[in-house]
């Protein structure tokens, strides 16, 4: 999986591509996610637009990210997830815990 | 029910796509999973039924190298795929494991699991195939996709 990390007004916009799943994707993601969180950034958005494929070990690491941000004040938000990690989301009740935009503007924007 | 019948009833003769097994490392998961994707592909499997299939089965391996092999590579994952005539999918994904009860796994979608890092594995596979069945040791997974 290949993981693009750039800040725009302040916020981390983490741009992923290719299976979001158990193994080297998930642990790559994790590392990520920890030196967001480990240097302050609490303001993330994840564009899932090119991540066609979710499984419950990277569902289970978004909902855990999502609740250490919360706890922290800030908020991890969703852009453009494509059709399928949407249906899994949905399918095991989680997209509702995420605010989602239809691109990396609005998600952006969303924070100010 | 034994592997080889595949527990469902009134199905006309099954071809094998698949028949291998893998260590049980996390990175061996995938590699299969985009492979039979591939054979999907070449079968003129519609895209929706290849994305469930291909995450029931993503699913299913993991709970086989994870709970199954507990993440030791030395042990073994045996991954047999089939199809019939009429375009069905079986999946057989068994594993050395002393098995376990699903019936027995809490509801991921109730509000006290939804923030929780694991635990909606088997019920994406269920959710996603149209026929599941566990060996009666618990340490094998046959599902249908129609």
């Amino acid at each position: 999986m290949d993981i693009n990390v750039r800040k725009r007004s302040q916020v981390q916009v983490i741009q992923l591509r290719g299976q979001l799943r158990m193994g080297p994707a998930v642990d790559s993601l994790r590392q990520t996610l920890e030196e967001a969180l480990g240097t302050g950034d609490t303001r993330v958005v994840m564009n899932l637009s090119e991540v066609p494929m979710v499984d419950s070990t990277g569902i289970g690491l978004l909902v855990r990210f999502l609740a250490l941000i919360k706890q922290k004040g800030g908020n991890l938000k969703l852009a453009q997830p494509s059709k399928f990690a949407v249906q899994t989301l949905r399918l095991v009740g989680v997209l509702n815990l995420f605010e989602v935009f239809d691109n990396d503007d609005a998600a952006v924007e969303s924070f100010t | 029910m034994s592997a080889d019948d595949c527990g469902s009833p009134g199905t006309g003769a099954l071809s094998e796509l698949v028949d291998l097994s893998i260590p049980a490392h996390s990175e061996a998961i995938g590699a299969v999973v985009d492979a039979i994707c591939e054979t999907l592909v070449s079968l003129e499997v519609p895209e929706q039924k290849r994305f469930e299939v291909a995450l029931a089965l993503q699913e299913a391996l993991s709970n086989a190298v994870v709970h199954g092999c507990g993440n030791d590579p030395t042990k073994q994952v045996r991954c047999r795929v089939k199809s019939d005539p009429q375009g069905r999918i079986v999946i057989t994904v068994t594993d050395p494991g002393p098995g376990f009860s699903p019936d027995l796994l809490p509801d991921p979608r109730r509000d006290e699991n939804l923030h929780a890092d694991h635990g909606r594995g088997v019920y994406l596979i269920r959710q996603l195939m149209d026929e599941v069945h566990f060996g009666p040791r618990g340490s094998e997974i046959t599902m249908w996709k129609y």
